[in-house]
């Protein structure tokens, strides 16, 4: 688990998967029926 | 849910005001507009993509005033070097479009300009990940010995070539302190601003490597004479959008109103930082819109039969800006917890700025 905030790529990869998860909420709730 | 009449849809206008916020934060930290994040964005909120286009322009224009104002602020600004940039840039911008033009009558416009736009994007990325590793490393070496760092290290021997070159006239960039020819200066806005005449963005993906790594401006100086030169293109830009009816002002004026705080905290944020880092979120924002072009193109390459890949494509192009968003509030808070003597990731010292 340290290595994910220790560890540049680890952050990397952190924050990415966070975002990629946060971006397919909002397409899910908000811009799947336009799609 | 907001009607849009001019574009003639519904979206959702928060996600307007997040899109304009995430990528003001990243254009005003790395000096770019972030067409090629807010175009493809705009397509998946709904808005025609002539009206995406002209949207992004018009909103680009307003936020650059934003982030060059406060990159002048502080001090970031070089007016020969931009001004000198922006003459050439012009003139490149009409021969890409040209040359666009050209390969649309062959009917080669697809297929050439997405290549084109994945290898400069993989190009710029591998160089400028080689490079800001290496000025890490060197970095971490000198503080280890006890060398006073400043803010920028770059390791790059080809700024000290083409400024070498002596073609009259040579200009005295005073604030980037660089002694270089003008003609180098227009002859890398000439072939940066055919890249995006081509390719249909701003350029300044391609302009702040540039005048890193060409003309030899430090980092946070090319982010914001970068900035400078995309308020007068990109007004230029908007007027010829608007003039068209491409742009739905209602939408314009949601995007700045996020932009305006998210374009002043990333200029802000580059104060805290050292050049490579900036460098970094360069580099990342590359190679993700190349990932989410390519999701894109798988899509339409299978005839739109596969809705996983469409799904993955629009979660890229979304995730990517919350991404390079957080990534820089990271780099803040981490940099204020290391002047403040508390700990941090060990990765951290190297990028931040000490007080």
């Amino acid at each position: 688990m340290k290595w994910l905030y220790n560890s540049m790529i680890g952050y990397w990869i952190t924050l990415l998967s966070i975002s990629l998860v946060i971006a397919a909420l909002i397409y899910i709730y908000w811009l799947k029926d336009k799609l | 849910m907001f009607d849009f009449i001019i574009a003639g849809i519904e979206a959702p206008w928060f996600l307007l005001v997040l899109t304009g916020m995430t990528v003001g934060m990243v254009g005003g930290f790395i000096g770019v507009g972030g067409g090629y994040m807010v175009t493809p964005a705009l397509i998946v909120f709904g808005f025609p993509g002539y009206m995406a286009s002209g949207i992004d322009m018009t909103h680009i224009a307003g936020k650059s005033v934003v982030a060059t104002v406060r990159h002048r602020q502080l001090g970031n600004i070089d007016w020969v070097l931009g001004m000198a940039m922006v003459g050439g840039t012009m003139l490149g911008v009409e021969q890409g479009v040209r040359l666009l033009t050209l390969t649309k009558n062959y009917g080669l416009s697809g297929v050439i300009l997405l290549t084109t736009s994945v290898l400069v994007m993989i190009g710029l990325f591998v160089y400028t990940q080689v490079e800001t590793q290496a000025a890490t490393k060197k970095t971490q070496k000198m503080e280890k010995e006890g060398v006073k760092v400043g803010r920028e290290v770059m390791t790059s021997n080809v700024p000290a070539f083409f400024q070498r070159i002596s073609l009259y006239p040579i200009v005295r960039c005073r604030t980037a302190r660089i002694v270089i020819s003008m003609w180098v200066i227009v002859l890398v806005g000439a072939i940066t601003g055919v890249l995006a005449g081509f390719l249909g963005v701003g350029g300044g993906f391609v302009r702040v490597p540039a005048l890193v790594y060409i003309v030899g401006a430090t980092t946070h100086i090319a982010v914001g004479t970068d900035l400078l030169e995309i308020v007068v293109s990109g007004g230029y830009g908007a007027l010829r959008h608007s003039m068209m009816g491409n742009v739905d002002f209602v939408a314009v004026l949601f995007m700045i109103v996020g932009a305006m705080f998210g374009a002043q905290f990333g200029s802000i944020a580059t104060s805290y930082v050292r050049g490579p880092a900036i460098r970094y979120i360069l580099s990342y924002s590359l190679i993700l819109a190349t990932v989410g072009a390519f999701l894109r193109l798988a899509y339409m390459l299978t005839g739109g039969k596969y809705d996983v890949l469409s799904f993955l494509a629009v979660v890229f192009t979304l995730g990517e800006m919350f991404f390079l968003c957080f990534f820089i509030m990271s780099l803040v808070l981490f940099a204020v917890r290391y002047q403040n003597g508390k700990s941090v990731p060990d990765w951290i010292p190297s990028l931040v700025v000490k007080k």
